[in-house]
């Protein structure tokens, strides 16, 4: 009885998680509500208080437990040995498969409490990783131009947050990675690439 | 989800041999969390090095990526109950 109830214990806990994933990608960490996730689980109110103490406990562990994902999935993606343009594409399609999930993080991020916000320098930390050792490779090659590690990272971080933060406005039909994402990489990498720089100096 | 382990202290997925402490797969952290020796950074090294790591590749304040890089082990299995970590 006892290894039946926490079977059921644990299987209630990832409906709740599941259910709040769903929720948060649709009405945000901030304007969620836990009543509407209780709803999506088809479970009672009260069952979200059994399982977490408060609403707070609950994103917090929703984003922790999504952000070990999307960061294993980069990683997973991100083949060692591979350049810039391989890992831009890894980092997008990790974070792709979590669209809607992710442009919450990056639209919320500053919003939510020091848990949450290490969650998401968890996922980061997954692309500065593989971007880091890419751009030592890709520099000594002469594929890209000389820049700060951070500031490549930084850049690329900026433009792949604001196309989600906006994606209602670039792809209002479906997902803004599928459609802009092939563009997003090939301008970055013509960009940050070692013949511009030097067409420039000419 | 992937069946691949996360290092206990720094939470890098763990992919082959390479990625272990020694390429020693028995081992439950990663290279870069491991010292000269194979054993295992201290909490102290290991929230330097994941600071240092924090500003070389985002930029982030030295101050500022301590603090994250200590908010970031209190989830990690090797962590627990160490450096005042309930």
């Amino acid at each position: 009885m006892g290894k039946l109830r926490s079977v059921k214990k644990v299987r209630t806990r990832e409906s709740l998680i599941t259910a709040a994933i769903r929720v948060f990608s649709r009405d945000g960490f901030l304007a969620a509500r836990t009543s509407e996730i209780a709803e999506e689980a088809g479970l009672a109110h009260g069952t979200v208080f059994l399982h977490f103490p408060t609403q707070e406990t609950l994103t917090a562990t929703v984003i922790e437990e999504c952000g070990l994902r999307i960061a294993a999935r980069i990683h997973e993606l991100a083949e060692r040995g591979a350049g810039v343009r391989e890992v831009l594409d890894a980092h997008l399609r990790g974070i792709g498969e979590f669209e809607a999930f992710y442009a919450r993080l990056a639209i919320e991020g500053p919003l939510l409490p020091a848990r949450a916000r290490n969650s998401i320098l968890g996922i980061h930390s997954a692309l500065s990783f593989h971007m880091g050792e890419a751009s030592e490779r890709d520099q000594k090659a002469g594929i890209i131009r000389p820049i700060p590690m951070y500031f490549l990272f930084n850049t690329w971080i900026g433009l792949v947050h604001y196309y989600l933060a906006n994606r209602e406005l670039f792809s209002p039909d479906g997902s803004v990675i599928e459609r802009r994402g092939a563009e997003l990489i090939e301008e970055f990498m013509n960009m940050i690439g070692s013949r511009g720089s030097k067409e420039e100096a000419e | 989800m992937t069946g691949m382990r996360l290092c206990v202290a720094c939470g890098m997925p763990m992919k082959t041999a390479a990625d272990f402490a020694m390429g020693d797969t028995e081992k439950d952290y990663c290279v870069h969390c491991a010292r000269t020796d194979g054993s295992m950074q201290s909490y102290g090294e290991k929230a330097a090095s994941l600071a240092a790591f924090l500003v070389m590749t985002q930029g982030l304040d030295g101050g500022a990526a301590l603090e994250a890089a200590k908010g970031m082990m209190t989830r990690l299995p090797a962590w627990k109950g160490v450096g005042g970590i309930a």
